[in-house]
């Protein structure tokens, strides 16, 4: 592969990354939840697809194996289950919102900014592949973390938590070319527990208040 | 200038401007031959787009007494500011002979002051549709404009000019693009929601309906009848195409004939169309997969291209090393 010289290689993946970034900002903007759903199994789709980049770039075997299970827990199994949830709870959209659309993505775009100032003294020291990514890996936790926060229903909060580990996943592979295997799998084992609860709590949410929306369960009293 | 002569010059711009002109209601007939296909209807033939221009032309045109001269001279306005933007903008040589004349920034405002001329048309006639289509139009025009703006800086960052044929040449020559792809990428997001919102495609405004709870385009131009009519449908696929020659050429400029030599004009012409025809076939694609948004949902669709520009403009200061 001669034409793959390092500086083509880092743009790849950045390019994935910025894929991912995208997806980011369309689920920020999108209200119904089984899009939302689908565009985090996009979402992960293009991680796996940096992460094999950034293996095949490295030599660093055991990505590959981070990779496929990318794609088999987070492109398969938990939009999988969440379709489940949503279908059960006939939820179709996010109506009430703390921050309206237009704001969260102004909101968002700051963030992108935020995420950008606070890598730009790590990223001119970094001399790897993927220190680009390093900051788009920061800004998708942070807009993982603002829609947690700016949205009402269980669900969406779901899919922004699993959005903030795509992040972090992201982040792992731009600092270090991944954590060690063993690490990786108790992430993945520990993100897989963590959509099947919160899918379950999702679900006595709902018989409990008629509603899966998280402001509620401030009316809990012993 | 690589055309020595002033002759070929202006030969190569006439050429440029009549493929416009004339493949424009093609590109419209396309789009609709996809979105029947999709819908498993047999649609109209491609031609059928000229075969209504033409009717429309025979037919008289009856205006409103109550209409002032602005009536009137709105359709040769649009048709001539769009004629005007499309002499700026390659469409299958890297160079246009009259690039000198505008860069950009004169691209996006030579639609603004069609889009203005419609608005004021729209009102002139008194109808409450008209003012309603020109409101509405008012809304998507001042949130497309920074979008646009800010995409096409991206662009021009990379290649450090505004002007068109400047980029272009470039980029085809891979001397722009070896930067970074990444605000080229966010770039051609937020073009492209654009071009759907100032051309008036679906999920902003459903150019096949004349639904009064819907339309934006076609509220404005209720009031037009006989060529005044086609000369604005005609502008409007003309625009269309401007649009679609300038995310083909801007941010996939390959094949594009960098210099003036036969083989290079025939296959650049070539890719030109097999280019063009792509992106409106992804334009039927999108018609038939998403339903119009409700109109102040569009506001949101905006927002997403504004950012996404935005974000371009921030990737090239960030990642530029």
């Amino acid at each position: 592969m001669s034409w793959l010289t390092p500086r083509i290689g880092a743009q790849l993946v950045d390019l994935g990354s910025a894929m991912l970034l995208l997806t980011c900002f369309a689920i920020v903007a999108q209200r119904r939840l089984s899009a939302c759903v689908d565009l985090f199994a996009l979402q992960s789709a293009f991680l796996a697809m940096t992460a094999t980049l950034v293996a095949f770039l490295t030599g660093t075997r055991h990505i590959y194996i981070a990779a496929a299970l990318t794609v088999v827990v987070k492109s398969v199994v938990i939009p999988h289950v969440l379709r489940r949830v949503i279908e059960r709870l006939n939820v179709t959209r996010e109506l009430v919102m703390n921050v309206n659309v237009p704001a969260s993505l102004l909101i968002c775009g700051a963030l992108v900014m935020t995420a950008f100032i606070i890598t730009q003294p790590i990223i001119s020291f970094g001399h790897l592949l993927t220190r680009n990514s390093l900051a788009i890996a920061l800004a998708i936790v942070l807009i993982g973390f603002f829609t947690m926060i700016a949205r009402q229903k269980a669900v969406t909060q779901l899919i922004a938590f699993l959005v903030m580990e795509n992040g972090l996943f992201l982040g792992a592979t731009a600092a270090t070319y991944g954590m060690p295997l063993i690490v990786e799998l108790g992430v993945f084992f520990d993100v897989l527990i963590a959509a099947l609860i919160a899918g379950i709590y999702t679900n006595r949410l709902q018989d409990a208040f008629d509603s899966v929306d998280t402001s509620r369960l401030s009316e809990l009293k012993e | 200038m690589l055309i020595p002569t002033i002759l070929s010059a202006i030969v190569l711009s006439v050429t440029q401007v009549l493929v416009l002109v004339m493949l424009a209601p093609l590109i419209v007939g396309l789009i609709r031959k996809v979105k029947a296909r999709l819908q498993c209807r047999r649609g109209p033939s491609l031609f059928q787009p000229y075969a209504d221009l033409a009717k429309l032309f025979r037919k008289q045109s009856v205006i409103s007494s109550t209409t002032s001269w602005i009536f009137t001279a709105t359709p040769y306005i649009v048709f001539g500011s769009t004629l005007t933007a499309g002499l700026l903008v390659p469409v299958f040589v890297a160079q246009v002979p009259l690039s000198f004349a505008g860069n950009i920034i004169a691209l996006v405002y030579l639609f603004a002051l069609g889009t203005f001329f419609l608005i004021l048309a729209g009102l002139d006639a008194g109808s409450a549709f008209g003012g309603m289509g020109g409101s509405r139009e008012a809304i998507v025009a001042s949130l497309t404009e920074p979008a646009m703006i800010l995409s096409i800086f991206a662009i021009a960052l990379t290649a450090g000019s505004t002007n068109l044929s400047t980029i272009v040449h470039k980029t085809a020559l891979l001397e722009g693009v070896a930067t970074d792809p990444v605000p080229h990428l966010m770039a051609l997001a937020a073009l492209f929601i654009v071009t759907l919102a100032e051309t008036g495609r679906v999920p902003v405004d459903n150019p096949a309906t004349h639904l009064e709870l819907t339309m934006i385009h076609e509220a404005m131009i209720l009031e037009y009848s006989g060529r005044y009519l086609a000369l604005l449908e005609w502008a409007s696929a003309i625009k269309l195409l401007v649009f679609l020659t300038l995310i083909a050429n801007v941010f996939a400029p390959w094949g594009i004939a960098t210099d003036p030599t036969p083989l290079a004009l025939v296959v650049g012409g070539m890719v030109y169309v097999a280019k063009v025809s792509l992106l409106a076939a992804l334009i039927g694609l999108i018609e038939c997969m998403f339903a119009k948004l409700r109109l102040f949902r569009v506001t949101d669709l905006l927002g997403v291209a504004f950012i996404l520009a935005l974000l371009g403009l921030l990737f090239f200061y960030i990642l530029q090393d």
